[in-house]
């Protein structure tokens, strides 16, 4: 009877659906220590052979491939015997295959943690091997330890990277038009104009990708906000749905007619393309991008400029740790990993990430000859504010990251005005927020 | 040796290889219990726990449920995702499912070349979904992609969308392009159906006079039940198990602000976490599981009682 094969097809098709909940496996607690099989920690060696450690990453781009070959000959010269083996993971599935390989125990033996909220989830859920007394960690700055400890203030990682979200501006275009690195919030609406006049798309934008919208307001906010706002909010005693927040919302979508056309369709690749090949001119953007812009077209000349404040007041770049590197707690391998860690409170790792990934590194001392790196560098390391998002915003289920994100997306596809966002994220915090020291 | 009657039975039990037959099965059976029956369970047992971040906590009877329905934004994200399911349905089973009977029925009435539009109307269904999601995801692309492009060319600037970006578009578009991608197959369906109606029959109605849209609606399709339902349902269970086409084309947020989330990419941001760096909560992701599973059962079942009522009849 056809029939009932469709009803036994349709009950399969049930139990197919079903089945993708399994996908978390057994839940069980990291701090069981059986050992796994395939690619997660790797078994320990017979004699003296060499010790493989995996390394799991959400760097996939190609420069990052190859400054971990890189970092295994520089580490091999301190540690012979170590070989690293790199797993990268496309950015945006991460977090996903991250929680998934940790519940099924067949993580990789040094894992990158995402910064503060994130991160702390995977600490507190007892996956990570505590790292207080490493040598080296000394070097760091309390906010950038900060970035990779769990609720119990305990050091689980250690700081890689610190990103920071700027203006970036195609000097060769700017030069073109007879403009320079806005000063003012004025001069920077004037320039463009210009180039609207001219027929270049003034800002490389798009509003498809949730967190391409937080790491711009990101960019945008600390002048409007006062460097202090991340501060007081911790305190409770700034909220986010605040005059001078639903301000920076506002002066973000002030911008919109400099976007380029459909920007509602348009996600990172598109923006990196559109910036990288001259088609606009100014973009805000994250640090880590540059490596991608440049080999998209090498000869580009990128300026960097701090975000110019409207009232006179001091230009911003928002920086923030963006990742560390901690154990695996059911690695066999722990020892041999704390090395690796402490490698990486090293100068020489440090300028290996300044030369290779262009990124700046956390580590004091840390030299690169690449101009561009070291005018970041200057920058962040100056006069930073912190990107609010990211220290202050990535908690709650879920994060009220995520909800201003989306509701940055609503309130440029028309649904909500600068108003509404603010409250839905302050909404959003008031399922999570504890005021601190209270 | 001389053999009684009374061990023939064993005898033959014994070497006629029936005995094997049954172990057949078992790997099959083995596979299916650890990856499909397992999870089911496990899926069950996880909604009814608290979880802290990735760590199993106290048993909370239904409180994943009822977050699941009375917290936001989970509610609000349900009811939406819920909607886009039925829209989903919708679109597959009047756009996907006409054509693939039109060409069906071209295909039935032997146009020159039917063996090669059978095969060519197959193919998007050879490709992986993922590579479809990504290669429409280009053609869609709002500056450079082939369809705005060609609209520009042929003057119809006015027409260009970011049809990925906007949310009057994006669910429509993800939607139609799976459209595309099922069409093939169940055009065969269909071809099928059609094939097994008996030639006397299509005779007598075709001497009666019947023709065009009248022979279709009064003399093809009743004869069709049976494949018509097999298409609804199936189109059904696609439609409420849709997800590899969103998370290729719009991502785990079912962007651009929720327009495109379907209940299994919902379920599968809050039990495993989103790219925007949250780690998800199995609790409620699990819940939403399994009310997916209840109202998918629950519609089949009606489905499969009112088709087994009609054939009583």
């Amino acid at each position: 009877m056809k029939l009932r094969r469709t009803g036994a097809f349709a009950a399969l098709s049930l139990f197919l659906l079903a089945a993708g909940c399994g996908g978390g496996g057994g839940g069980e607690n990291g701090a069981q220590n059986n050992a796994s099989s395939g690619s997660g920690a790797s078994a320990p060696p017979a004699g003296n052979e060499t010790v493989k450690l995996t390394v799991a990453s959400w760097n996939s781009d190609q420069n990052f491939v190859d400054m971990w070959k890189d970092v295994q000959d520089a580490l091999n010269k301190v540690y012979p015997g170590i070989e690293l083996d790199y797993q990268p993971v496309k950015s945006t599935e991460y977090n996903t295959a991250l929680n998934t390989a940790l519940r099924t125990n067949s993580a990789a033996d040094i894992i990158q943690l995402r910064p503060y909220g994130a991160g702390q989830a995977i600490a507190d859920a007892g996956y990570l091997e505590p790292i207080d007394g490493l040598q080296g960690l000394d070097g760091f700055k309390p906010d950038q330890l900060a970035a990779a400890q769990g609720s119990d203030g305990k050091q689980y990682g250690v700081p890689i990277m610190l990103s920071s979200t700027q203006l970036f501006y195609n000097k060769d275009i700017f030069d073109k038009y007879g403009l320079k690195a806005p000063a003012t919030w004025d001069e920077l609406i004037a320039a463009a104009e210009t180039l609207k006049k001219n027929k270049v798309t003034p800002f490389a934008f798009g509003s498809k990708e949730g967190w391409v919208l937080s790491l711009t307001h990101g960019a945008i906010a600390p002048v409007f906000l006062g460097a202090d706002f991340p501060g007081k909010f911790a305190k409770g005693e700034a909220k986010v749905d605040s005059p001078e927040f639903v301000k920076s919302i506002e002066a973000l979508k002030s911008l919109t007619p400099y976007f380029p056309n459909n920007f509602e369709g348009l996600g990172m690749d598109d923006i990196r393309t559109m910036f990288a090949t001259g088609q606009a001119a100014m973009v805000f953007d994250g640090s880590f991008e540059i490596a991608a812009i440049q080999a998209l077209n090498p000869d580009i000349h990128i300026g960097i400029a701090p975000v110019p404040s409207p009232s006179g007041g001091q230009p911003s770049v928002s920086a923030w740790v963006d990742g560390s590197y901690a154990i695996n707690k059911s690695s066999k391998q722990i020892d041999a990993a704390k090395k690796v860690l402490q490698f990486m409170t090293t100068k020489e790792f440090g300028t290996i990430v300044l030369q290779k990934a262009k990124s700046i590194s956390p580590v004091a001392g840390a030299a690169s000859d690449d101009e561009l790196v070291s005018e970041l560098a200057k920058l962040s390391g100056g006069n930073a504010s912190p990107y609010f998002a990211v220290t202050n915003l990535g908690y709650g289920d879920p994060t009220s990251k995520v909800t201003l994100e989306n509701s940055l997306q609503g309130m440029f596809l028309g649904k909500l005005t600068p108003d509404q966002v603010a409250k839905e994220v302050q909404k959003s915090v008031d399922t999570w927020f504890k005021a601190a020291g209270k | 040796m001389e053999q009684t009657q009374h061990d023939r039975p064993r005898r033959r039990w014994l070497t006629s290889g029936d005995r094997l037959i049954h172990l057949f099965p078992v790997p099959a059976v083995a596979v299916y219990t650890l990856f499909v029956v397992y999870p089911i369970f496990a899926a069950f047992t996880y909604s009814l726990f608290d979880w802290k971040g990735l760590v199993m906590g106290r048993f909370n009877f239904f409180g994943n449920f009822r977050t699941l329905f009375t917290q936001e934004p989970f509610n609000r994200m349900f009811r939406n995702a819920f909607s886009h399911n039925l829209f989903y349905f919708a679109v597959e089973l009047v756009v996907q499912n006409v054509v693939a009977f039109v060409l069906a029925y071209i295909i039935f009435r032997k146009v020159k070349g039917a063996q090669f539009f059978k095969i060519a109307y197959f193919l998007p269904r050879l490709l992986s979904i993922i590579i479809v999601g990504f290669m429409w995801k280009l053609i869609l692309n709002p500056n450079m992609g082939v369809l705005n492009v060609l609209l520009n060319k042929i003057g119809l600037s006015s027409w260009t969308h970011a049809w990925l970006g906007e949310p009057a578009t994006a669910l429509p578009a993800v939607a139609l392009v799976n459209c595309w991608f099922g069409i093939g197959f169940f055009m065969l369906i269909l071809l099928a159906g059609l094939q097994s109606i008996s030639p006397e029959v299509l005779e007598a109605a075709r001497l009666d006079g019947s023709r065009g849209l009248g022979y279709i609606v009064s003399v093809i399709l009743p004869m069709m039940f049976q494949p018509l339902v097999i298409v609804a349902v199936m189109t059904f269970l696609q439609a409420f198990e849709a997800f590899e086409l969103v998370f290729a084309m719009q991502g785990s947020l079912g962007e651009p602000y929720y327009s495109t989330d379907l209940l299994a990419v919902f379920f599968y941001r809050t039990a495993f976490g989103s790219n925007a760096g949250d780690t998800g909560n199995l609790g409620v992701g699990s819940a939403v599981a399994v009310v997916m599973f209840f109202i998918i059962a629950t519609i089949s079942g009606l489905f499969m009682a009112f088709v087994n009522r009609r054939q009583a009849e």
